[in-house]
């Protein structure tokens, strides 16, 4: 038995080492190469001096003033997007389940947006929130509802909203689908015992359909938190992070600090920031709600 | 029927109409926008339903014909965007960019759930939590030194790079979800392959992934998806028509402030049709696979 176990575990090293090779040579050899990086001061512009400063890019980052917009920025952009994204996927998830003809048209239908980029989003909402031409003023002219066009996306609060729209519209049936499915696992008995009990839907929601939800809702909270805060795409392809830097999301400022101002030290700075974040949110959520199975 | 029960038909109805609207409107919106003249978008309040429906500027793009509808006022002529017509050699380059993220998933991936979901060794639980978490590394974070890992290797500019990158942010994923999968499928057919004298290689390849085709094909179309929506990676590392990518394309469109939107619609439109062949084609596996996967 145990020659046999041995061959065993030389079978699974075996199996798993392509994958487990291909990831950690491009996560971390380069996450090791950024921070080194980061506690360099490497500007483009200045392609001699690269002086070592050690935690300087940090201090220079968490202090500026543009460091503490975007990151409020970001978390309630985040915020707002994984909430919308959880409720109103909730809520279509028990359209998507009662039965009714349409139900199946629906399911299908409403995995469009999901599965379109990003960037696809985001030029489609774009030009519906046009200034001049777009579809949703002309909606809201032809209703009364304006008298003149709106430059939605020139203005800092209706800037957010739109990148909302577009986020929220992409985002939602995920969230959608995946409820479905824990949706699908509810016995239908459960419904009727509770309903022959008197139990009111406000009660069956939270007593019986809400905890079999609850693996669900933590794999698309943790998911839609990770998207919503790695937001890059639609900022660049809607606002550029305009106008000011009404929309600039913290992803996005990485990315400035680094290719348009060329400051590599302090881009990497940002962008190991941004990792901790995101390991401080999820670390937080799981222990919140206890990931029971993780496999 | 009852008071209450035409109630209830009725607001399901219209909520469904309300949400169809939502979801659909915008691709309608883009749709309708694609078959019509660039001055005919430009009118004060929109026009609902189109004056004169236009393929000119399908046209445009698959043979370089200039749209009449253009002809017609001098300014708004000079908004043709030759730019626009970069979408088809791009959107091949997107497909064949995704077609071998997808099959280095299935490569990499199964194997590894294989062994996931079936041995035990030492460091199993350490080395499965790594390959997951490392998907939750931002792109941001690893972009700058990624690109001059592709420059040392003279890789820049090429489909290969792109391949690389998109592989490694799906792998852990597709590694994730076939354990689950793998693990929810009966060992006995296995064992009794065993027993008949298969070695673990075998039984691997003959008699559970057959099985296992749903789950597999679900990993596969994630994959896909993924890929060939990725933006950040395809904006750094390519820089011409030899590797560029259709979502560098259109945000490249989108931010061009001479762009017609006509012919930006039409791009549109057509970066979606092949998301919809492969939705055709995976439909009834993926949300199979997924129940399955995650509600056991």
């Amino acid at each position: 038995m145990g020659k046999h176990s041995m061959k065993e575990r030389k079978f699974s090293y075996l199996l798993v080492l392509p994958a487990a090779a291909l990831i950690s040579i491009f996560t971390i050899y380069p996450l090791l190469y950024a921070v080194r990086t980061s506690l360099y001061d490497i500007v483009l512009t200045m392609p001699f001096i690269r002086p070592y400063v050690g935690a300087g890019n940090y201090r220079d980052v968490l202090g500026s003033y543009y460091f503490r917009g975007s990151l409020f920025n970001t978390l309630v952009y985040a915020g707002i997007s994984v909430c919308l994204v959880t409720l109103i996927g909730l809520g279509v998830s028990f359209l998507l389940n009662a039965p009714f003809k349409l139900s199946g048209a629906l399911r299908v239908l409403i995995l469009f947006p999901w599965a379109i980029p990003f960037v696809v989003s985001g030029v489609i909402w774009k030009w519906i929130f046009n200034s001049s031409y777009g579809v949703f003023n002309g909606l809201l002219y032809t209703l009364g509802i304006i008298d003149s066009y709106v430059s939605w996306l020139s203005h800092p609060f209706y800037a957010k909203l739109c990148l909302v729209t577009a986020h929220v519209w992409k985002e939602m049936p995920f969230a959608s689908i995946l409820f479905l499915a824990g949706l699908q696992a509810v016995p239908r008995e459960l419904f009727d015992a509770c309903k022959v009990d008197g139990g009111t839907s406000w009660s069956i929601f939270r007593y019986v359909i809400f905890p079999l939800l609850r693996p669900v809702l933590l794999v698309i909270v943790i998911y839609e938190t990770m998207i919503g805060i790695t937001t890059f795409d639609l900022v660049y392809v809607m606002t550029g992070g305009g106008p000011g830097d009404s929309t600039s999301l913290l992803s996005w400022y990485a990315y400035a600090e680094t290719f348009k101002f060329l400051n590599l030290g302090k881009g990497a700075a940002l962008s190991i920031i941004l990792a901790l974040l995101i390991l401080a949110i999820i670390i937080g959520y799981i222990r919140v709600i206890r990931l029971e199975e993780v496999y | 029927m009852k008071k209450g029960s035409f109630l209830n038909f009725l607001l399901v109805h219209i909520l469904s109409v309300v949400v169809l609207l939502f979801v659909l409107g915008p691709f309608i919106w883009i749709f309708l926008c694609s078959l019509q003249g660039e001055a005919d978008l430009f009118v004060v309040p929109p026009n609902w339903i189109p004056k004169r429906v236009i393929l000119d500027n399908y046209r445009y793009i698959f043979t370089g014909e200039i749209p009449t509808a253009y002809e017609v006022r001098g300014l708004i002529r000079s908004r043709i965007s030759q730019e626009a017509r970069y979408i088809l050699p791009t959107l091949l380059n997107s497909f064949t960019i995704a077609l071998a993220v997808m099959a280095i998933n299935l490569a990499l991936a199964s194997p590894a759930a294989y062994a996931f979901s079936r041995f035990r060794f030492a460091g199993k639980t350490p080395l499965y939590i790594y390959i997951i978490t490392s998907r939750l590394l931002p792109a941001m974070a690893i972009a700058i030194p990624f690109y001059f890992i592709i420059q040392s290797l003279n890789l820049l500019d090429t489909k290969l790079s792109l391949i690389l990158i998109h592989s490694v942010y799906t792998v852990p994923f597709s590694t994730w979800f076939l354990t689950l999968y793998f693990g929810e499928i009966p060992r006995d057919v296995e064992f009794a392959a065993l027993v008949d004298g298969c070695n673990p290689l075998q039984a691997f390849l003959y008699v559970l992934l057959p099985m296992a085709i749903p789950g597999l094909s679900a990993a596969a179309a994630f994959a896909f998806v993924f890929s060939y929506s990725e933006f950040l990676f395809s904006l750094l590392l390519t820089q011409t028509l030899k590797s560029r990518t259709m979502s560098v394309l259109i945000a490249s469109l989108a931010n061009n402030p001479d762009v017609s939107y006509a012919l930006l619609s039409v791009c549109v439109v057509l970066a979606i049709i092949p998301l919809l062949l492969i939705g055709f084609f995976f439909r009834n596996y993926v949300t199979k696979g997924m129940t399955i996967t995650i509600f056991k």
